[in-house]
């Protein structure tokens, strides 16, 4: 695999399940047993009803566009070439929202509320990284 | 315990800054010393008399609490500082009526002293994040991973949103950053005086789309400086007391996205029809939004003008962008707002320069953009906290 540049997460004794689960292409987060809760970003314990009676539960990997910008600076050397660039917050079927690089689309296209599902990119032999596309037609 | 009643129990009785502007080559603790220097004159205050301080946008960017306190001599009974970022200024002025109140300090230096161009700027985005590489992300909605970085990349969420959600557009937005250079041209503190058009800003490159570089604020270097006392004293100084009437905190939790208002609906805030009520900061004072004279905002991007005077009940929910046309936010308009020039024009003092020019207007110093009047002015942030002040 090619060296990779671009900045990587920080992953911590909190996260790792999340990030075990994107390497085995599963999206999961925290799913409280008590109140039904869905959350991002992890936490040591419900941030609805402080109940540490949770589970990782797999998502379906659907949600739809809730905001997204395009970068025309390039802050970061290892995004110079992929200006622009698009930084999209996806808002889960389950809920919650997460930041992410809208794929297969250009970025003239994208739209509020536009569906879309999860790519898993496999950016180093340790991460992989949630993006999405605009959802397949069922 | 009953709550102390806070109202104009306080006031500021000197205002002071260094010169501003993009490259100055000083250091922080020289740009702070002449900030202190000119508030405790404008005061009529010694250096004895100075006895509190608290530091915004402290150490490791801005100057650090410890250092000022010995390279100036200071002679402290308490000082504080909050960390290198620039929401915290109706924050340290609240700190410094309670201390002032309780008895732990009777004159308190607030203020801010940078210097963007001698600093790397890890936190303007770019190579030096560290906070966007944060465990949960950056404050502002920050997250590298993804090439999401920059205070202004957050802003640009919520205003793509905004235009979305509300049917408004970027040359609506324009009469923001429009309205407060032309304030800046009379101002001769602003670093940028030269007028600009709505064209102008249409014309100016993305940033970071939907915002144009001219939505974005300054990023330079200068000082600034607020001394607060108690209102009795400050009666018997030599400076007309400007009242300290009402405050409400800074908010924070997941209902909080540092842009904007509860249930707008980014970062993991609730989706809802927001309605603020009457906001704590005017129950204090015992006014409402109509009794302001003028409103001063951390504009650090043109849509914070927008999400604030929303968020405070100036207009309702989506209302924002048709406020802010013909004239009503500019001085001679129907609500005046940031007439120094705001972060976008005068300079980045992360709020403390709109607290000098505040204190100014109040005292009837301001010259050709002297609001006619004034009694009542208000600092209001999209973030949620407040200060009323009063002649």
């Amino acid at each position: 695999m090619a060296e990779y540049k671009k900045p990587l997460p920080a992953i911590s004794t909190l996260n790792q399940p999340y990030w075990d689960g994107l390497k085995r292409r599963e999206l999961t987060l925290q799913h409280c047993n008590e109140c039904g809760k869905i959350w991002y970003p992890p936490a040591p314990f419900c941030p609805v009803c402080w109940s540490r009676n949770f589970a990782w539960q797999k998502l379906s990997g659907r949600g739809k566009v809730n905001s997204w910008v395009v970068f025309h600076q390039a802050y970061f050397s290892s995004f110079r070439d992929n200006i622009p660039y698009n930084v999209a917050e996806v808002e889960l079927e389950e809920g919650p929202r997460l930041l992410t690089n809208l794929v297969a689309v250009d970025n003239d296209d994208i739209m509020i509320d536009m569906p879309v599902e999860i790519v898993f990119d496999d950016v180093t032999d340790e991460v992989t990284l949630a993006k999405f596309r605009p959802a397949r037609k069922p | 315990m009953a709550a102390w009643n806070l109202k104009d129990k306080t006031a500021v009785c000197g205002v002071g800054h260094s010169p501003y502007g993009r490259r100055l080559n000083r250091s922080t603790i020289d740009l702070a010393g002449e900030a202190i220097r000119h508030a405790l004159d404008d005061a009529g205050l010694g250096r004895d008399d100075l006895d509190g301080l608290i530091v915004s946008f402290g150490t490791p960017i801005g100057a650090d609490a410890d250092t000022l306190a010995y390279a100036l001599g200071l002679k402290l009974k308490m000082y504080n500082q909050t960390w290198a970022h620039g929401r915290f200024t109706a924050s340290c002025l609240q700190w410094a009526a309670m201390a002032v109140n309780a008895g732990l300090a009777n004159a308190v230096a607030c203020l801010t002293a940078i210097s963007f161009s001698g600093f790397r700027r890890p936190m303007m985005g770019g190579a030096g994040d560290s906070e966007g590489a944060w465990e949960a992300g950056g404050g502002h909605g920050e997250d590298p991973v993804f090439g999401m970085t920059s205070p202004g990349a957050g802003a640009a969420l919520v205003a793509q949103k905004y235009f979305a959600r509300f049917g408004a557009t970027s040359r609506q937005l324009a009469a923001v950053p429009v309205a407060f250079r032309k304030h800046a041209s009379l101002n001769p503190t602003a670093i940028m005086r030269e007028p600009i058009t709505v064209d102008d800003h249409q014309n100016s490159r993305f940033v970071c789309e939907p915002l144009h570089l001219l939505d974005y604020c300054l990023i330079n270097d200068g000082a600034a400086c607020v001394i607060v006392t108690s209102s009795e004293r400050a009666r018997d100084l030599q400076k007309p007391p400007v009242y300290l009437s009402g405050m409400q905190g800074l908010p924070g939790g997941r209902e909080e996205f540092i842009w904007t208002y509860p249930g707008f609906g980014t970062s993991q805030q609730d989706a809802f029809d927001y309605q603020p009520g009457l906001q704590p900061v005017y129950q204090m004072a015992n006014v409402t939004p109509k009794d302001i004279n003028a409103l001063f905002t951390y504009d650090a991007f043109s849509i914070l003008a927008w999400t604030a005077l929303e968020r405070f009940g100036f207009c309702g929910q989506g209302e924002a962008a048709a406020f802010t046309q013909e004239g009503r936010i500019e001085v001679g308009g129907a609500l005046p707002m940031n007439t120094n020039g705001g972060l976008l024009s005068e300079g980045h003092m992360m709020g403390w320069n709109h607290q000098v020019e505040i204190v100014r207007q109040l005292r009837g110093e301001c010259g050709p953009r002297q609001v006619a009047n004034a009694q009542l002015i208000q600092w209001a942030n999209a973030y949620g906290d407040s200060l009323i002040y009063r002649r």
